[in-house]
């Protein structure tokens, strides 16, 4: 009941945001109250990598191309300050201000178990 | 124990944000903050645990681990596994009593997996925080969320995991309880254990040093991690799986994040192990199920997403 009404509330209240993807015919909406990363998954889509939702490990790494947002604190393991003023930053910790233009950039996290047959059923 | 070293005694933890950290520490899965210091660290515990604290976070641009500090004996023990560590060619450094809020002298060094370790003797000890020790009552009244119970584990992930397995069994007595092992017999991932409990460190190999998987609390039922995942769901917190069993170790779990990303374990239950116990192996084969004993598939985030 709570999260149906906070729904109800937030798309009176909040403006709702176009999020594109650069390279495809690929969109989401997404409100300003809610991360980039946290739109997508509630629109059903996976266009993104989801990770820990917390800025920490990387995963949803995006570049914006086009637009206005605003970001909280992410980690500088997967962006330098220097990235994050280009508009390299972790879809979790991004709020759109404006419609956004962006382009997934995940980065590679290798692993030792590659030979492993990962899956069991 | 066979050699002074009694449990994981703290753990310190780099967050983004302390006051988002702090509400879901201490409100959501129910830690007790007990003390502050003047670097801005902000010092917590599970209520049944007799020492002052166990979890410190610090504010940095960088999640993850510090250091996992392991509590010993006392402080002739620190003394001689000073000697032993580096005897054994593993170099080490002092600090000083109080660095950390009354704590004595910590050996710290590092592990082949780039993880810092460190042990210590002394610690301030305030009992299980809201009930005494003399005719105590079973639990005090005024928990919130999950009422973590203890810390009681974390899963590091890094290089060389049998090496590290060699390191703490032969120089910190710490006993293999259960291994994960490929076609070859090479060691994927090392439970070990100083205690009867199923892990005090985990291990899983991994090429970047000095990963955090987890850090695990421990709740009395299966129930209790229910209501964990309820809470979970009621707070808009990011999941990561649950609530389900592992296979490795057997224990009932959920998995979730810190809002700086940070993973974080309640569970319940697991097997147990004493020192004349042969290792539990599981093969790489069965790594579905030795992760998820119900789903019987490993997901991507499981290898992955790390801090």
């Amino acid at each position: 009941m709570n999260d149906t009404y906070k729904h109800n509330r937030s798309t009176i209240e909040t403006a709702q945001h176009r999020i594109e993807l650069a390279d495809a015919q690929t969109s989401f909406n997404a409100s300003s109250e809610q991360s980039v990363l946290v739109a997508m998954e509630r629109a059903g889509q996976a266009l993104i990598p989801v990770g820990c939702r917390g800025g920490g490990c990387g995963q949803c790494r995006i570049r914006i191309l086009n637009g206005e947002y605003f970001s909280k604190r992410m980690s500088r393991a997967w962006v330098s300050p220097e990235e994050e003023a280009e508009g390299t930053v972790l879809a979790c910790r991004v709020y759109a201000r404006s419609d956004l233009t962006i382009e997934p950039d995940p980065p590679e996290v290798a692993t030792s178990w590659s030979t492993v047959d990962r899956a069991n059923p | 124990m066979k050699k002074g070293v009694m449990r994981p005694g703290h753990i310190q933890l780099r967050v983004l944000d302390m006051d988002e950290a702090l509400q879901h520490y201490v409100d959501l899965m129910g830690l007790i903050e007990m003390d502050r210091d003047e670097q801005g660290r902000v010092y917590l515990k599970g209520w049944t645990e007799v020492d002052k604290y166990s979890v410190v976070l610090r504010e940095a641009d960088q999640p993850g681990v510090d250091f996992v500090g392991l509590k010993c004996l006392d402080e002739a023990t620190l003394d001689r596994l000073n000697a032993d560590l580096q005897a054994a060619g593993v170099a080490t450094e002092e600090i000083a009593a109080g660095d950390l809020k009354e704590c004595g002298r910590r050996i710290a060094f590092t592990i082949p997996t780039g993880h810092r370790l460190e042990l210590f003797a002394t610690k301030q000890q305030t009992g299980k925080w809201g009930v005494g020790n003399r005719n105590p009552e079973a639990w005090p009244r005024d928990l919130k969320g999950m009422k973590a119970t203890r810390f009681d584990h974390c899963l590091l992930y890094g290089p060389d995991v049998p090496a590290t397995v060699k390191l703490l069994t032969d120089v910190l007595g710490m006993d293999l309880a259960e291994q994960l092992v490929d076609p070859e017999g090479k060691q994927l991932a090392a439970f070990m254990t100083v205690s009867m409990k199923a892990h005090d460190l985990a291990f899983i190999e991994h090429p970047e040093p000095g990963k955090l998987h987890h850090a695990s609390f421990y709740l009395d039922t299966w129930n209790d991690v229910l209501n964990a995942a309820d809470l979970i769901s009621m707070t808009d917190t990011s999941i990561d799986i649950g609530p389900t069993r592992h296979g490795l170790t057997h224990g009932q779990t959920i998995y979730f994040f810190d809002p700086s990303g940070n993973r974080n374990e309640v569970f319940a239950g697991g097997d147990y192990h004493y020192p004349d116990h042969e290792p539990v192996t599981w093969d790489s084969e069965q790594l579905g199920k030795a992760i998820f004993y119900h789903d019987r598939q490993l997901n991507e985030r499981f290898m992955t997403v790390l801090t």
